[in-house]
C-alpha cells in the first residue's frame, strides 16, 4: 500500500509487441486506396532566377494526375521561427528564385513513381544563374552575395544576417582586468545528419467532404497542422494529422516541410490521395541537416580557477532559409549559462544565410558544439593553473537552489555529484596525465581519459506551450489515455500510461493509448525541445488524479466512508483497514451510471512548462525565462589513441546524470546510449560533404553512421535529486539531448590526455591526430 | 524513362503460404511485400542495401529484398517478420528485444530481429564478434547498439536453455 508499482520502474514500452512483430504502422505503410505517387522537382543550382517554368508537357503525359507550381500556391511563406523580427521567410515551392540546390520548384502526382518519375524530366524550368556564398565568414563580407534582397536587415552593413542574439551581465572588461589568466580559442565543428530510418514520407489524402487528412513522419502533430493549414489557406479545423509511429527524427522533422506542402496541394488538385517519400540521396542532398559552428571563446579566470568573465562569439551557417538558426544562437547561450556560475559574460551569436539546404535542429541543438568549445577550453586552463579537470568543474559547478541569470532556479542540481562520482567511478584522478599505455613504452597505442559537462532544458515556452490530457474510465474499470504526445522511439506512450497507471493502479495493459492525431487527442507541445516527460507526464498525472478524485467521491458515497479513509489499489476502491468494504472501478461506474445520470468519468489535466509566467524568452536580448526543470550531466571518456595510424577509439562512456526523477530507468538508459553512439558517430567518423551546395556524399555508403561495429561500452550513474511524492509534480527532467553534449569535449580531452594533441575542430580524424603529432 | 515490358505471372512462397503474383520484370522483392502483399512489416530505409531495414529471409538465410528482383525469388522459401512467430505468441529473439531494450522507434527492429533468428538458428551461442558480425549490415540510429547485443545474447541463453 502506498508503494510505486509502475513510475519509477523499468517497464517494457508499451508499443513494443507491435513493433518487433511488425505491425506497428508507420507513414510509409499507410496506402489508402487509389493512392497516386507524388514527386519533387528540385533546383539543380545554388542561386539562380527563375525565368520561367513549363509543365505543359509533364501534364500531358498518360498516368499524370496533377502538376503544380507556386503559381497553384496561395503564396503563404512559412518559416521554423515566426515571429515579427524574424518573419516566415521560405516559399512551400520557389516562387521566383532558388537559394539551394535541392529547393523544390515543382510537384506531380502520377500513378506510380515511374510515371512520376518521367514527368518531372518533362518540366522545363528557364533559369538564370546568381552569384552564390557558401561560407558563413564570407556570407558576412560587405561584397557578399546577397541571398534576401527584399529582406528588412538585421544588422547593418552585413546582408545576409538571419539571426542575431546579443546577451550577457555583469562586465567582462572588468572581468577580465581582474582576472589572473586569459585566454582565447576558436573551435569549429562540423555539418552532420540525423539520419532518422524513416525516409522523411506524407500521406495526403483530401475527402469530398472538404477534409484534408494527412499522415506524415514528424515530431509532432500540432505544429504540423497549424503550419500546413496556414500554407494552404485552410482552416485548422479542415485538416487532421492522424497518428503513425515514427521511426526516428531527432529534431531533423520537426517544422513544415516541402514535401508535406506538396502532397496536400497534389490531393486537393487531383482528389485523389497522394504519398511523397523523400529518398536516401533527396533527404542527403536537400533536407534538413544540423548545423556547426564556430566558436570564438575568450575566458578569463582566477588563480584558483574560479571563471571571472567569459566573452563568447558564435557564428552559424543556417543555409538559404532561416530554418532553426536564429534558435541554435539563442540556445548556445544557454547552454553557456546552465552548468558554470559566470559571473561576467558577454555573448554575441550571428546565423548568417548562404547558399546551403535549410539547417534544422540536431539532438542537442548547439549544445554538443558550445560545450566542446567550453570543456576543452577549461580543460587548457586548468592545466595552465596547474589543476585537474574534476577540481576546476567543481570549483565552477551550479549548485542547488542558484539562480539563473535569466532568472530561472536550478532547484535541484546534481552537478557536482556527477561530477564527481563520473571521476570516482572511472578512477579519473589516478589515470589522468599519465598518458597511458598497456603494453609497453614502445607500443604506439596510448590511452587518455577526458570529461565534459552539459546541462539541457526540460521544455519551453515555444507553440504550442503546453499540453494537455484526458484519461478515461471505460466501463469495465480499464482506461483510455488521450494524448497529443507523438511516440518517436523516446516511449512517449509508456510513461504516460505508467503515470496513469500508477495513480490509478489500472495495469499497463487496461490502459489504451489514443495518440497524436489532432482531432481526437487534445494539444501538445510536441516530442522536441524535451519536454514531453515533465510537460505531458504531468499532465497524465493531473487528469488521472481528477479521475481518481471522482471515482473516490462515488465510492465514499456507495461504501458510506468519508473519502480520505479510502484507498486505491488493484483497479479497486476500499476502505482503509477493512478491505472486504471494497467496490471495483467497474461496479463504481456502474453505480455512477445508476444514480448519476451516468455521468461520464473523465479527467482533464494540462501542464507547461512554466506555470504563469507569460515572459517568453526573447531569441534576440535572451531577456525572460526559459525553463523550470534543468537536467544535468558529466560525461567521462577513455580513449585508444593509434600514435602510428592516428585512429581513435571510444572504449568507455560514463554518463553521471541527474535526471530528477526517472519515471522509466530502461528508457532513461536507452535514451543515453543512443546519444553517446550519435555522438561517437560526431566525433569520428560522419559528415556531410558539401562543395558549392551540392551533397557529395548522399548515401548512408559514404556518410557513415556508427554500426555495431563501433559500439563503446556506455554505462551510467544516476544522481536522482529528485523523489516521487504523491500528488505534487514529477520532477522529472530531460534526458533525451543533453547526454550527446558533453561527451565530444570528454573525448577531445581524452585524446589530448593520450597524446597531447588538442584539437580544435570536429571530427577528430586519425589525419588532424597525425598531423597535432607532427608526422604529417 | 524505365522500359515496360509488360507484367509477369510469378510464385512466392512466403511466411508458408504460396502466392501467384502478376509483377513487374524490375519489381523489387521489397515493392511486392509491401506494395502488392501488404505485408509492411519489411522496412524500406534506403531502397540500396545499406542500411539493413528489409530484411527477410530466404530458405533461413537474411536477404536484402530492396536488392532482389521479386522474379528472381520464386524457388525459395521467404520468411518476413509477420511469418516469424504464430498468433500473439512472441518469439525468444522478440521477447528478449523487448525485455532488454533494445527496440527504440522501431524501424530496424524486423530486420534486426530476422537476422538474430537466423544466426541463432545457425549458431546458438555466438560470441560478442560472431554477433556483430551478423548484424554488422544493419543499421540503427536509436539504440547505439549495446542493448541489441544484450538482447541477441539473452535470447541465445534463452533458446539453449530451452532446448537443454
Ligand atoms: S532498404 Fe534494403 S538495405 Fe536499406
Ligand atoms: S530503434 Fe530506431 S533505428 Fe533502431
Amino acid at each position: 500500500m502506498g508503494g510505486l508499482d509502475y513510475v519509477g520502474k523499468r517497464i517494457l514500452r508499451k508499443d513494443g509487441p507491435l513493433k518487433v512483430t511488425g505491425q506497428a504502422t508507420y507513414t510509409v505503410d499507410i496506402r489508402p486506396s487509389g493512392l497516386l505517387t507524388g514527386r519533387i522537382l528540385r533546383s539543380p543550382h545554388p542561386h539562380a532566377r527563375i525565368l520561367n517554368i513549363d509543365i505543359s508537357r509533364a501534364l500531358q503525359l498518360a498516368g499524370v494526375r496533377a502538376v503544380i507550381t507556386a503559381k497553384d500556391a496561395p503564396g503563404i511563406k512559412h518559416g521554423f521561427v515566426e515571429t515579427p523580427r524574424y518573419p516566415a521567410d521560405q516559399w512551400p515551392l520557389a516562387a521566383n528564385r532558388v537559394r539551394y540546390v535541392g529547393e523544390e520548384i515543382a510537384a506531380v502526382a502520377a500513378v506510380d513513381s515511374h510515371v512520376a518519375a518521367e514527368a518531372l524530366s518533362l518540366i522545363r524550368v528557364d533559369y538564370e544563374p546568381l552569384p552564390a556564398v557558401f561560407e558563413p565568414e564570407e556570407a558576412m563580407g560587405t561584397d557578399a552575395p546577397e541571398i534576401h534582397p527584399r529582406h528588412p536587415k538585421i544588422t547593418d552593413p552585413f546582408s545576409n544576417i538571419a539571426g542575431k542574439t546579443d546577451s550577457g551581465w555583469g562586465d567582462v572588461a572588468e572581468g577580465f582586468a581582474r582576472s589572473h589568466y586569459v585566454r582565447e580559442d576558436r573551435f569549429q565543428s562540423h555539418l552532420r545528419t540525423h539520419g532518422y530510418l524513416e525516409p522523411q514520407v506524407t500521406v495526403a489524402d483530401f475527402e469530398s467532404s472538404g477534409k484534408l487528412n494527412v499522415w506524415t513522419s514528424s515530431q509532432g502533430p500540432f505544429i504540423k497542422r497549424a503550419k500546413l493549414a496556414r500554407t494552404l489557406g485552410l482552416a485548422q479545423s479542415a485538416v487532421r494529422i492522424h497518428q503513425a509511429y515514427v521511426g526516428g527524427a531527432f529534431g531533423g522533422k520537426i517544422d513544415l516541410f516541402s514535401h508535406e506542402f506538396c502532397a496536400a496541394l497534389l490531393s486537393l488538385k487531383s482528389g485523389r490521395p497522394v504519398k511523397i517519400e523523400a529518398s536516401r540521396d533527396e533527404i542527403f542532398s536537400a533536407y534538413r541537416h544540423g548545423q556547426p559552428l564556430i566558436v570564438e571563446l575568450k575566458t578569463g579566470v582566477k588563480k584558483n580557477g574560479a571563471l571571472l568573465a567569459q566573452q563568447i562569439r558564435v557564428i552559424n551557417n543556417c543555409g538559404a532559409y532561416r530554418g532553426s538558426g536564429a534558435v541554435i544562437i539563442f540556445l548556445s547561450w544557454g547552454f553557456v549559462m546552465l552548468p558554470y556560475r559566470l559571473p561576467n559574460l558577454k555573448y554575441e551569436g550571428f546565423a548568417v544565410y548562404t547558399n546551403n539546404s535549410v539547417r534544422a535542429p540536431q539532438r542537442g541543438h548547439g549544445a554538443p558544439q558550445i560545450r566542446f568549445a567550453v570543456d576543452s577550453q577549461l580543460d587548457m586552463i586548468a592545466a595552465e593553473l596547474g589543476m585537474d579537470p574534476i577540481a576546476i568543474r567543481l570549483k565552477n559547478a551550479r549548485q542547488s537552489g542558484e539562480s539563473l541569470p535569466n532568472g530561472d532556479n536550478v532547484h535541484n542540481c546534481g552537478l557536482s555529484q556527477c561530477i564527481q562520482k563520473a571521476a570516482d567511478h572511472t578512477g579519473f584522478q589516478q589515470k589522468y596525465g599519465r598518458k597511458r599505455s598497456t603494453a609497453g613504452p614502445t607500443d604506439p597505442v596510448r590511452r587518455g581519459i577526458g570529461i565534459g559537462v552539459s546541462s539541457y532544458f526540460s521544455g519551453s515556452l515555444i507553440y504550442p506551450n503546453s499540453s494537455s490530457v484526458v484519461v478515461k474510465m471505460n466501463d469495465d474499470g480499464s482506461a483510455t489515455l488521450l494524448t497529443g504526445a507523438l511516440d518517436i522511439g523516446q516511449g512517449a506512450e509508456t510513461i504516460l500510461c505508467q503515470i496513469v497507471a500508477e495513480e490509478l493502479k489500472i495495469p499497463m495493459d487496461e490502459i489504451e493509448v489514443i495518440a497524436a492525431d489532432t482531432e481526437t487527442t487534445p494539444v501538445d507541445i510536441g516530442s522536441w525541445i524535451s519536454g514531453n516527460a515533465y510537460v505531458t507526464g504531468n499532465a497524465a498525472r493531473v487528469a488521472a488524479t481528477e479521475v481518481r478524485k471522482k471515482l473516490l467521491e462515488l465510492a465514499a458515497e456507495e461504501l458510506e466512508a468519508n473519502p480520505d479513509d479510502l484507498v486505491v489499489a488493484n483497479k479497486s476502491v476500499y476502505v482503509a483497514g477493512s478491505p472486504d468494504r471494497r467496490l471495483s472501478y467497474g461496479q463504481l461506474i456502474a453505480a455512477g451510471i445508476r444514480k448519476r445520470r451516468g455521468d461520464p468519468l473523465i479527467g482533464e489535466g494540462h501542464w507547461r512548462t512554466m506555470k504563469d509566467v507569460p515572459f517568453h524568452p526573447s531569441l534576440a536580448t535572451t531577456k525572460g525565462r526559459w525553463s523550470e526543470n534543468y537536467a544535468f550531466d558529466a560525461q567521462v571518456a577513455e580513449v585508444e589513441v593509434d600514435t602510428e595510424t592516428g585512429v581513435v577509439r571510444l572504449l568507455r562512456a560514463v554518463t553521471a546524470h541527474d535526471c530528477g526523477f526517472p519515471i522509466n530507468p530502461l528508457l532513461v538508459e536507452g535514451q543515453i546510449d543512443g546519444q553517446v553512439s550519435m555522438a561517437l558517430g560526431h566525433a569520428f567518423m560522419e559528415e556531410v560533404r558539401m562543395e558549392a551546395g551540392r551533397t557529395l556524399n548522399p548515401s548512408f555508403l559514404e556518410y557513415r553512421m556508427p554500426t555495431i561495429h563501433q559500439v563503446a561500452v556506455s554505462e551510467h550513474i544516476d544522481v536522482i535529486t529528485e523523489s516521487y511524492q504523491k500528488d505534487r509534480p514529477y520532477r522529472t527532467k530531460e534526458v533525451g539531448e543533453g547526454y550527446v553534449s558533453a561527451i565530444l569535449a570528454a573525448i577531445a580531452n581524452a585524446i589530448y590526455d593520450a597524446v597531447g594533441v588538442r584539437l580544435f575542430e570536429t571530427p577528430f580524424t586519425p589525419e588532424k591526430i597525425l598531423k597535432g603529432l607532427g608526422k604529417i | 524513362m524505365v522500359e515496360y515490358t509488360g507484367k509477369r505471372l510469378i510464385q512466392l512462397n512466403i511466411n508458408g503460404e504460396q502466392f501467384s503474383l502478376a509483377v513487374e520484370p524490375q519489381e523489387t522483392l521489397l515493392e511486392v511485400l509491401r506494395n502488392q502483399l501488404g505485408l509492411t512489416g519489411t522496412k524500406d530505409g534506403c531502397g540500396t542495401g545499406e542500411c539493413g531495414a528489409c530484411t527477410v529471409l530466404m530458405d533461413g538465410k537474411p536477404q536484402l529484398a530492396c536488392l532482389l528482383l521479386a522474379i528472381d525469388c520464386q524457388q525459395v522459401k521467404i520468411t518476413t517478420i509477420e511469418g516469424l512467430s504464430t498468433g500473439r505468441q512472441l518469439t525468444s529473439v522478440q521477447e528478449a528485444f523487448l525485455e532488454e531494450g533494445a527496440v527504440q522507434c522501431g524501424f530496424c527492429t524486423p530486420g534486426m530481429v530476422l537476422a538474430t533468428s537466423a544466426l541463432l538458428t545457425e549458431n546458438s551461442r555466438p560470441s560478442e564478434k560472431e554477433i556483430k558480425k551478423a548484424l554488422e549490415g544493419h543499421l540503427c540510429r536509436c539504440t547505439g547498439y549495446n542493448k541489441i547485443i544484450s538482447a541477441v545474447q539473452q535470447a541465445s541463453a534463452k533458446m539453449t536453455r530451452n532446448v537443454t
